[in-house]
């Protein structure tokens, strides 16, 4: 008796309350009962199936609209995304010359294989799924969020997959790695993977040769507790990156002592050519030996040069993209959770653009010192 | 109802002034000009408050008083004489009597036996210059003066414009970005007085404090003498490590220690750290632990200071720096 009065609206309405109410009772009757089956191994309907495949391509489409991509036809974003699709994205999304692996084919939905059939979006839609990776699918969102650098490399890398030739591919993304043909017997019994064993060198090179990327550091040379230090604080994930995260994270203490030590004793590779004029060096050399009193910036060299706490990276021949790099995420406010970033943020924020082209194309003209040597 | 709750308010707040300690206190002057400004503040608060009493007064009278009053207050004779020729008589004169008062700081006669001191305000600490025979001797955010001598201080920034006071000496001064000014200040016995940046210049500008030691004449010149000397050496095995460390960190990239590698122009000099009295601008004793604490975590002590945190040492290499730096004397 209580709709007396309401009239045939309120009727109406009144129905569909109770309608409501009565569908979502079912629903989590259904639920208790356990008789919705949940295998992935049965597949959905078809109808179920199309709609949330509709559902996923508005929500990214919309979500996508506000972000503007970069340039991505740039050989060292590639050959970064490169990198870190064979390790992170493959198993899943196979690569030019390579499957998606069978377990990853029985998921739901199944993985697309990325070479051969990727839809297709946008370079803001890539960008956004590689960031924030999808619901109820397997794909994760990105292991640091800060870093979008990182998620456009591998958006300036799936740009490229459909074309790349498997040879190519392996170029790109195992860099100079060439592990030579175990046997029968390592195969069987060698406690470590080939993905692991190589995963530094993907990127960063090794024995002589340098890094694929001009945006992957050197680390030929550098103190070996800075390496260890920076290792554990990417395990920890105080020091934040999609890339090294899930690498350190795999390595325990000794590894981590085992590595740095490799890359330690290894000899610099020959610095890249110099990007700058020499006016714009000689600027840079002047930061890098006396700062600037009226900015608060205090010069390089005590850091980062010759006898300098070993905990610190030395700068000398290191990549000015990947400083450049760097020094914009200090800028931009990320990265100061670690003992070292802290230090760096603030002095980062006082830099100029034409500083930082300054500083980092001074450090890359200069030829790596092995530690220990003094400073001029 | 008023009457009641003002008692106890006026209480309460000498109760508070009370609290203000006479370091840093226009009231309370120690030498030069303090004298004159503070007769004339005193002279200002008496007048004012005598006015002020003569008004609630005549209030009072326009309100409850006889018709009589009322009249000759509500009156356009009371209106010409008490509101326009007395506020003019009264502020001309005293106008005049402030100018004769303080003639001696407009006077800017060369006073051969004054001692020339720069200091340049910078975001946020003093940066303190001595020339004595030619050469310069930096120091921080302490400056020590003999007592009995003219000091003229040469005022400048680098970033904003800041405010240097110390209200027991004189008034305040600004320091302008691309201007030099000037101040004379005298403090008539030895003692220690307290400055304070007087122009809000960001973050940490309340923190922005120094001390003016006067010293007797023949002491200062033995500090003087002992701050141009270069960094001692590290006495302990333990101090010798702090400076490794020092160096090694790269706090010569921002600080300079005469005599050592360091020697950095951003930051404060630290030659002498050890004998100044206080550590990050009058905000902490100057001892071990809280050299310790300002290198650790100086963002909370001086928020918004432009040293970075360095909390990257083991305990045992904080204890050895902070031992090398207390040692600096």
């Amino acid at each position: 008796m209580a709709n007396v009065g309401l009239g045939r609206v309120g009727k109406v309405l009144t129905w569909i309350v109770a309608g409501g109410a009565g569908l979502l009772l079912a629903a989590f009757l259904l639920a208790w009962s356990g008789l919705y089956n949940v295998a992935a191994s049965r597949g959905h309907w078809a109808i179920v199936e199309w709609l949330l495949a509709f559902g996923m391509r508005n929500s990214v489409e919309l979500r996508a609209m506000a972000i503007n991509p970069p340039p991505l036809d740039d050989p060292d974003l590639i050959a970064l995304g490169a990198g870190h699709f064979h390790g992170g994205c493959a198993f899943c999304h196979g690569a030019p010359g390579i499957s998606v692996s069978p377990i990853a084919q029985h998921m739901l939905p199944p993985p697309p294989h990325l070479p051969t059939s990727m839809r297709p979006w946008t370079d803001a839609e890539l960008f956004w799924i590689v960031k924030h990776g999808i619901k109820y699918t397997g794909m994760p969102g990105w292991a640091a969020l800060e870093r979008d650098d990182e998620v456009w490399a591998v958006v300036a890398f799936l740009r490229q997959i459909q074309k790349t030739h498997p040879e190519r591919y392996r170029e790109l993304a195992l860099g100079s790695v060439r592990l030579p043909g175990q046997t029968g017997k390592e195969l069987a019994t060698v406690d470590s993977n080939q993905e692991a064993a190589g995963a530094c060198a993907r990127c960063h090179g090794a024995e002589s040769k340098g890094p694929v990327s001009a945006l992957v550091p050197v680390l030929h040379g550098q103190p070996r507790e800075f390496l260890a230090k920076a290792l554990k604080e990417y395990a920890e994930s105080t020091r934040r990156s999609g890339v090294m995260q899930p690498m350190a994270a795999e390595l325990d203490r000794q590894e981590i002592a085992r590595l740095a030590d490799y890359y330690a004793r290894l000899p610099a590779p020959r610095p890249e050519k110099i990007a700058g004029n020499a006016s714009l060096i000689d600027r840079g050399r002047k930061l890098a030996v006396e700062g600037d009193t009226a900015n608060g910036i205090p010069s390089c060299n005590p850091c980062h040069s010759g006898n300098a706490l070993p905990e610190y990276p030395r700068l000398s021949g290191q990549s000015a993209r990947y400083m450049a790099g760097q020094l914009a995420l200090w800028r931009a406010g990320h990265h100061a959770a670690t003992g070292g970033g802290a230090i760096m943020a603030p002095i980062a924020q006082r830099l100029s653009d034409e500083d930082i082209a300054a500083v980092t194309g001074y450090f890359a003209s200069l030829r790596a010192k092995p530690t220990g040597e003094k400073p001029q | 109802m008023i009457f009641r709750r003002a008692l106890p308010t006026c209480l309460s707040i000498g109760v508070l002034l009370a609290g203000c300690g006479d370091r840093q206190s226009v009231l309370n002057p120690k030498g030069g000009d303090a004298h004159q400004f503070a007769q004339l503040s005193w002279l200002l608060f008496a007048g004012g408050t005598a006015i002020l009493f003569v008004v609630m007064l005549a209030t009072y009278l326009a309100i409850h008083g006889p018709d009589r009053f009322r009249a000759l207050l509500g009156s356009e004779r009371m209106v010409v004489w008490a509101g326009v020729a007395f506020p003019v008589v009264t502020l001309t004169a005293l106008l005049g009597y402030g100018v004769w008062l303080t003639r001696a700081v407009a006077l800017t006669a060369a006073d051969p036996d004054a001692l020339h001191i720069s200091v340049s305000g910078e975001q946020w600490w003093w940066r303190i210059t001595y020339r004595p025979a030619n050469e310069s001797v930096v120091a921080a955010n302490e400056i020590r003066i003999p007592a009995g001598r003219t000091i003229v201080f040469t005022l400048t920034s680098p970033d904003v414009i800041h405010s240097f006071w110390v209200p027991n000496l004189g008034g305040k001064v600004d320091m302008i970005p691309g201007r030099t000014t000037r101040l004379r200040l005298r403090a008539d016995a030895p003692g220690v007085f307290r400055g304070q940046c007087a122009e809000y210049c960001g973050g940490p500008h309340a923190l922005m404090a120094f001390e003016v030691v006067a010293l007797p004449p023949s002491d200062f010149d033995a500090w003087l003498e002992s701050q141009a000397k270069p960094a001692s050496e590290p006495e302990s095995v333990e101090a010798h490590r702090g400076r490794d460390l020092f160096l090694a960190a790269g706090c010569g990239g921002c600080h300079a220690v005469r005599g050592t590698a360091a020697a950095g122009t951003v930051g404060p000099d630290l030659t002498h750290l050890g004998s100044r009295r206080s550590v990050g601008l009058d905000t902490l004793a100057m001892t071990e632990a809280n050299i310790k604490r300002f290198i650790e975590d100086g963002q909370h002590i001086k928020p918004g200071n432009r040293m970075p945190p360095f909390r990257i040492f083991p305990a045992a290499d904080l204890d050895a720096i902070a031992a090398y730096l207390a040692g600096l004397r």
